[in-house]
């Protein structure tokens, strides 16, 4: 049979696991909690993993599975979970890897949830982070040591739009042998080959452009198979038995069945068909976002423009390597004020005031005051996320529409606004 | 002929026998989707076809159909 090579066509075209009796095109959604078994025998025998059936939808699910399968079959990853949102896949592989007394070393710079997550959550569980700057690799391999699980990174960070070098941040793990995870929300797998650049673990919030533009809430837990887990204090008696299946095992057998933290096949469903236009509505939200960044930078209200696309961005280069012309749909720029920004967003009149990125929809938000409200000024300086700060996440409007609305919202501002 | 245990249960064909032939045998037809442990140790995908079986191996199919595993 013909194997497709485009990404989308790929996706499209993903087998279901099991022929549909009606030979529907989309797999239907398969609502139920429990499945019915033949014989006691094989209800044994799924319970023990030893036959490929469903038992109980919080485990597995024939519509979650399938997109799923889409998932492993664009990334070409070893396994892939879905969950019912990122922060509920970052929270079961963390809670997977440690365990008190061990440490995990990631940048400061991270989404506001994450970022409580390591500073707080898994502290209380006796988990540190120990957080550093992931640019600086010396500083990286001084933090590792033996107690050490893993390296955490944004493939871009929200919202500093920080680019680290990940090929040489999976070298340092690797060498360690400690394994590296990367949230890599912001650049979708139809333009960041994860596994290329040593990831072995990627989460994902499928939330964003994966689920069609934001329809539904999910996450992903993608296992590229190439960690050698029997380096792993914790998982190396599983490796024995199940080589680099160890990490999966340990995921459905014992952390994400007992979270619960399932994904809806309802979602599951949405981000499915989400799935099938990613390639064509990312590209076009890239687009909107390589135009709208040197536009603001030529208003004279606004202070400064950060997107890794920009040539002068710091992070261009590292960027083009990884994402190629596709650094992300999302951009920040400065005003002057806090009550500049505020004025601003207040008189938008197509661009959405929301908490998200990545919807079909231009989106923007002031991080500090909404996702970092409960952090000190000073914490907020030291993760460089400021009063003068917008957040703007590009949609798949015509362009000149954004400008317009931009360029009336800004009318007035800057003489007293 | 010998004996040996697929999941848990007895099958008796004339061993050695190849771990190939005993997937055939038990209808493993997607050898991505499982993983497969011999006496408690696992097999790597690339031994597949070296690996044989003998009298008194117990052998153990795990599956992880889809995204991930049933299990």
């Amino acid at each position: 049979m013909l194997k497709p090579k485009g990404f989308t066509s790929r996706v499209i075209h993903t087998p279901f696991a099991k022929d549909d009796v009606n030979r529907a095109l989309h797999q239907p959604i398969y609502s139920n909690a429990a499945f019915d078994f033949e014989s006691a025998e094989n209800m044994e025998l799924a319970f023990q993993g030893r036959l490929p059936v469903h038992a109980y939808s919080r485990i597995t699910n024939p519509t979650v599975e399938n997109f799923e399968l889409r998932i492993k079959q664009m990334t070409d990853a070893l396994n892939v979970t879905a969950l019912s949102s990122g922060m509920a896949a970052i929270s079961n592989v963390i809670f997977l890897l440690a365990s008190s007394g061990t440490n995990i070393v990631v940048s400061n710079h991270l989404f506001g949830n994450t970022y409580v997550f390591f500073n707080s959550t898994i502290r209380d569980f006796g988990i540190e982070a120990r957080f550093c700057d992931l640019t600086d690799s010396e500083a990286v391999r001084k933090n590792i040591d033996g107690k050490t699980v893993a390296v955490f990174a944004e493939s871009i960070t929200n919202p500093q739009l920080e680019v680290v070098d990940l090929a040489l941040l999976a070298g340092i793990a690797h060498e360690k042998s400690v394994p590296f995870i990367v949230d890599s929300t912001l650049t979708p797998p139809n333009v960041f080959r994860a596994k290329d650049f040593g990831v072995d673990i990627d989460v994902i919030s499928s939330t964003k452009c994966i689920s069609g533009g934001a329809t539904s809430v999910g996450g992903l837990i993608v296992d590229y198979g190439n960690f050698d887990w029997s380096k792993s204090a914790k998982l190396a008696p599983l490796a024995k038995r199940f080589g680099p299946f160890a990490f999966n095992y340990k995921l459905r057998r014992e952390i994400f069945r007992n979270l619960g933290a399932c994904l809806s096949p309802f979602a599951a469903y949405l981000q499915s068909l989400g799935l099938e236009t990613l390639q064509l509505r990312f590209e076009k939200a890239v687009e909107n976002c390589r135009e709208l960044a040197p536009f603001l930078k030529t208003l004279p209200q606004v202070k400064s423009v950060h997107y890794p696309g920009l040539k002068d961005s710091k992070y261009y280069e590292i960027s083009k390597k990884q994402f190629g012309n596709y650094p992300g749909a999302m951009l920040t720029f400065d005003f002057t004020s806090k009550e500049e920004c505020f004025a601003f967003v207040n008189k938008l009149e197509l661009i959405k005031r929301a908490t998200n990125v990545y919807d079909n929809k231009t989106l923007v938000i002031h991080p500090a005051s909404t996702i970092y409200c409960d952090f000190s000024p000073a914490d907020r300086e030291s993760m460089h996320v400021y009063d003068t700060t917008l957040r703007l996440s590009l949609g798949i409007e015509y362009a000149e529409d954004l400008k317009d609305d931009i360029l009336q919202a800004l009318e007035g501002l800057g003489h007293g606004a | 002929m010998g004996i040996f245990q697929v999941n848990g249960k007895n099958q008796e064909i004339e061993t050695p026998v190849s771990l190939v032939e005993v997937m055939k045998i038990n209808n493993v037809t997607q050898p991505e989707m499982v993983s497969i442990q011999v006496n408690g140790e696992f097999v790597s995908r690339d031994d597949f076809g070296t690996v044989q079986i003998n009298q008194g191996d117990e052998v153990d199919f795990l599956y992880f159909m889809g995204g991930g595993s049933r299990c």
